[in-house]
């Protein structure tokens, strides 16, 4: 008695972690009785059971503490042979029990970590079924109408275009920038879209005059990223000065500069609520800004390459973020790291987008376009787009996606100079794309 | 209260935030040190008398007493804590260990210190450990309007501020808010010091009128603003991910990207292998590939034609045969006739003539002749004395003409091996129509369509009447007619063949050919004519008179003669200094002709 409140086991119990973080000190914890004992011990074979090795040599560890347990109980009640017996004969108990449940259920004990993984939801496999051809560069940003029934894409031949969603026409070409357009965006709260390019230039177009009607002056090199903010008038611009900009839409005015970036500004989104507006960069850490003071809030330092892209969650509180090394999944609006995806694309990740039903969609620069679960991040579908005719097999490479206001169609902006739209399979069943998932081995960290 | 103590197992941790130090073995010391000090200051240490203070040191306000500092003592002192350093216990940089709720020692402490504190920082083991979302059931989102109101307030308050900001920076942005320049003016009123006429004009009392120096509203600011590097943002928080996997050689090797080579110029004398020169060639990349069809169809080609040709020959023999047939039937049948006449004539028996062997019927007319003359000779005593004689006159012709025929045909066969001309081949290389037709003469084809024309006809004023000039001057043909051949290289030549007879054998025409000896080219030493080696025949020239420019010897003679010589004097004269190359100078009584000319064109 006096043991329950033991910090060693308590420690994982508390923590949001799974399982221990460290080997439980099996000696300290002995000091109870043989009955407390074996489920700590439960712990610690679980842990060895990793090891083969350990797992041979666990049992006569467990009985050796068994022994000196009781025979500190012995010294503690006296010499008492009845008792004493009791408790031998516990022991022997506590320790077949455990011997034989560990020659009986090892694998249902292996098996009952990633259990707690979650199960990936199957998803129909996405499919191309229309390409674009009519951009004369590399295709390098796009937006949807809120109404979805058209989308603009920016290019590097230094035009807008803006398509029909349904027929895949080409509706309208607007010219005025000098330099590749990066960054692109389209208001629900008014008539205007936006667009960043290399230029420097950041343009506000009205949409009912087909004219730039603004323009933002003040980045000191080329524009990455664009985001607008779904509440207030204003719009975020990240470029390759390491700022974030802060403009009013209205009146032109630079509010904040969002200093703290070391490299390239190449990712922003916004939310309505704190942290309202995140970054991502080239340095390789993503920063969640206070828009009230244009102070950081935080700044999240597990990616090893630089966070290209980013994407919110439309419905959970939680945001990914790729980067070079591996899809990490964040909690908002803390920030807590979540987990990785399961898988390693292997290529620099330009874009990213999930939709609704939680597809998650990446695309890279070699041209593989993978899709993942987004709940247990399991890829089920790694897909590769075709160069048009006429193309080297380089010039694959996924600059920008999004899915449409619906999420059901997916279009791609690429570097052979194509817009390619995607849609589920209607053809697919779980029957004939089994999901082929295997919850990871251990849960370590990442 | 104490019974709920009782029910509780016991506290793991106090509810001090802090730890507390007093506990900890490794602070003992020191805070039980500063304790006996606090408690020491309380009971006021005296202070050393005069000259025994050398190991005195006044640190506290209460060694100095009420007075200043000692002199003697060589130490920093702060009487009354004056000029001590406000802050140097803030300075100190060190940071009390503090525990979270579970009693662990909260190492973070120091990055979350200044402006970290406010900020989340995340920096323990647990925060790069995966989680998976308890249920998002449970942990489901707030409640919608809940949301919405969290989101109108963020939206408010954001709102707020960022208009704060963008007010500010509007209204100073605005022209209205120039600050008003103050137009007032002051007037000042005074005497200057020196009253003369000499200073001041004169003036005795002066007023001067002050006004505040207007300035330019629009006016560009006079002094640049320097950019001041701005303090970076916020301090540096904890790297949360495992360093970088050091480079393995294959990556390494991967990003080696061999220097570019020009194909023509390589300063550096970079080595390039072999395959890599190919493969940037490009011809050899790609591989030609020869459809079989190719070979099948050549194979066939190669049977066909040798069918065709088995079958041409297989003709041609037939077709042979079958006219050495025809010729021997029809010879048969000649045969047969002249038997048959020759029976008739005589009324001899024509058995014999029938019983001749067919090989015999390629034999010649002569023998054929002969065998015809024998059954007369045979009835020869039959015969009356004339036809006896007309037979042997006849015979006699014939047999001179079988001679003439026989020495012919040897003389032909003779000629075909020795080069000499018999009567039948002597016009052979005569015919030149067939070189014509080839266009290998230089006729008017042969010069682009020019027409040749007799030149003798050219610059005369009468035309063909007055005569072709003379003979001498044969400039008919301006260039051979046969360039292939060159006829003079070869023209005095012996020839081997022709000319074998007259000269002897091999030998000896070997040597006559090889021999430099009747070759012209030698020429006396010291002329300045030329020798190069004779492609000609030697060509003797007339010897040109001396020259007469003003015609006196012409004149002498023409007087002798008692002709008028004064009618050709300027017209001969003068063209005959100038070149006469023309023919209109060879008029009659001039001594001269072309070739004293042409001397000194060779």
């Amino acid at each position: 008695p006096g043991n329950s409140g033991d910090p060693q086991k308590a420690g994982p119990q508390n923590d949001l972690a799974v399982g221990p973080p460290v080997l439980p000190k099996g000696i300290n914890d002995g000091a109870g009785t043989s009955i407390a004992v074996a489920p700590s011990h439960g712990i610690s074979e679980r842990v060895l059971g990793t090891d083969p090795k350990a797992t041979v040599m666990a049992p006569l560890f467990i009985l050796a503490l068994c022994m000196g347990s009781v025979f500190i109980e012995y010294c503690s009640r006296g010499p008492d042979f009845f008792v004493l017996h009791q408790i031998v004969g516990k022991v022997y108990e506590a320790f077949l029990l455990s011997v034989s449940c560990r020659n009986l259920s090892t694998s249902a004990l292996v098996e009952r970590i990633p259990s707690r993984w979650p199960r990936p939801v199957w998803h129909a496999p996405w499919k191309n079924y229309r390409v674009i051809s009519g951009h004369l560069g590399w295709v390098r940003s796009i937006a949807f109408d809120p109404s979805n029934s058209w989308f603009c894409t920016g290019s590097a031949d230094r035009t807008i275009k803006i398509w029909d969603l349904g027929t895949g026409k080409l509706k309208l070409t607007l010219t005025g920038h000098i330099e590749q357009i990066r960054g692109l965006a389209v208001s629900n709260r008014h008539t205007y879209m936006f667009s960043a390019g290399d230029d420097k230039q950041v343009k506000c177009w009205d949409l009912e005059q087909n004219k730039v009607i603004r323009s933002y002056h003040g980045h000191l090199s080329g524009v990455y990223c664009l985001a607008l903010h779904p509440t207030i008038d204003v719009l975020l611009t990240g470029g390759r000065d390491s700022v974030c900009r802060v403009w009013d839409i209205r009146s032109k005015m630079q509010v904040f500069a969002l200093s703290g970036h070391n490299e390239t500004v190449c990712s922003v989104f916004t939310r309505p609520t704190d942290p309202q507006v995140i970054t991502g960069s080239h340095d390789t850490t993503i920063k969640f800004w206070d828009l009230r003071y244009g102070k950081t809030m935080c700044t999240l330092t597990h990616h090893k390459k630089s966070v290209r892209a980013m994407a919110l969650h439309p419905n959970e509180d939680c945001f990914a973020s790729a980067s070079a090394d591996n899809i990490k999944k964040f909690n908002l609006p803390k920030g807590e790291f979540l987990h990785n995806m399961l898988a390693q694309q292997k290529a620099i990740i330009n874009a990213m987008a999930v939709n609704d039903e939680g597809v998650l969609a990446t695309g890279g620069d070699n041209g593989s376009l993978w899709f993942w679960d987004w709940k247990s991040g399991h890829c089920f579908q790694q897909s590769q787009t075709i160069v048009q005719p006429g193309s080297l097999d380089s010039e694959a490479g996924i600059y920008a996606l999004s899915y449409d206001v619906t999420g059901s169609r997916l279009v791609t902006c690429e570097a052979d100079k194509t817009i390619k739209m995607w849609k589920e399979d209607e053809t697919a069943t779980p029957e004939t794309h089994p999901v082929n998932f295997k919850p990871p081995k251990d849960i370590r960290r990442f | 209260m104490a019974a709920l103590k009782e029910l509780l197992p016991p506290a793991k941790s106090t509810g001090k935030l802090h730890y507390d130090l007093s506990n900890d073995p490794w602070f003992k010391q020191r805070y039980s040190a500063a304790e006996a000090e606090r408690s020491e200051v309380v009971k006021t240490n005296p202070v050393p008398l005069y000259l025994k203070r050398e190991s005195f040191r006044p640190s506290k306000p209460q060694d100095f007493g009420d007075g200043g500092a000692f002199p003697e003592i060589h130490y920093p002192q702060f009487p009354l804590d004056m000029g001590r350093k406000r802050d140097m216990n803030l300075g100190q940089k060190t940071l009390p260990v503090g525990v979270d709720k579970h009693g662990n020692v909260t190492f973070d402490a120091i990055v979350k210190q200044n402006e970290n504190a406010s900020k989340i920082v995340y920096s323990q083991h647990r925060d790069i450990v995966p989680k998976i979302l308890k249920d998002e059931m449970e942990e489901e989102k707030e409640e919608d309007d809940e949301l919405q109101k969290k989101i109108e307030e963020t939206t408010q308050e954001t709102k707020n501020a960022l208009e704060k900001i963008v007010n500010v920076r509007l209204s100073a942005a605005q022209p209205k808010n120039v600050p008003t320049q103050s137009s007032d003016s002051k007037f000042i009123k005074y005497k200057p010091s020196q009253q003369s006429a000499a200073f001041n004009s004169g003036a005795s009392e002066r007023i001067i009128r002050m006004v505040e120096m207007p300035v330019d509203p629009l006016e560009p600011p006079k002094f640049k603003h320097k950019r001041v590097p701005k303090a970076s943002g916020s301090p540096p928080v904890p790297i949360m991910h495992s360093p970088p996997r050091p480079v393995t050689v294959k990556d390494q090797q991967d990003w080696k990207i061999p220097p570019c080579i020009s194909n023509w110029k390589n300063p550096k004398g970079y080595t390039i292998p072999l395959d890599k020169r190919l493969a940037a060639d490009g011809r050899g990349l790609q591989e030609v590939q020869i459809n079989d069809n190719f070979a099948k169809l050549s194979e066939a080609l190669y049977v066909a034609e040798q069918k065709a040709r088995e079958a041409v020959e297989m003709r041609s023999k037939v077709q042979k045969e079958r006219i050495l047939k025809e010729k021997e039937r029809k010879e048969q049948e000649l045969r047969a006739l002249a038997q048959k006449a020759r029976s008739e004539r005589t009324g001899a028996a024509p058995a014999a003539a029938v019983s001749m062997p067919s090989d015999r019927s390629m034999m010649d007319v002569d023998d054929m002749g002969g065998d015809y003359e024998r059954p007369k000779e045979r009835n020869a005593p039959r015969e009356t004395k004339d036809e006896r004689d007309e037979r042997l006159k006849r015979e006699k012709i014939r047999e001179e003409r079988r001679r003439e025929r026989e020495r012919e045909r040897k003389l032909e066969a003779k000629g075909a091996t020795m080069g000499k001309k018999s009567k039948v081949t002597r016009d052979e290389g005569r015919d030149i129509s067939e070189k014509v037709a080839l266009g290998m003469a230089s006729t008017g084809a042969g010069r682009g369509g020019e027409v040749m024309y007799d030149q003798r006809l050219f610059n005369q004023d009468q035309g063909k009447s007055s005569g072709f000039g003379d003979d001498e001057s044969y400039s008919l043909y301006d260039s051979a007619l046969f360039k292939s051949q060159n006829t003079l290289s070869s023209l005095y030549r012996p020839k081997k063949d022709t000319d074998g007879d007259t000269y002897g054998g091999d030998e000896q025409m070997d040597k006559i050919m090889k021999t430099d000896r009747f070759k012209p080219d030698k020429a006396f030493g010291g002329t300045a004519e030329k020798t190069g080696p004779r492609d000609r025949p030697v060509e003797f020239e007339k010897h040109a008179e001396e020259a007469d420019p003003f015609g006196l010897d012409q004149f002498m003679t023409e007087v002798k003669k008692g002709k008028k010589a004064l009618d050709k004097i300027g017209g001969g004269g003068t063209m005959k200094a100038s070149a006469g190359t023309s023919m209109r100078d060879d008029h009659e009584g001039s001594g001269r002709t072309r070739i004293g000319f042409e001397r000194g064109r060779r």
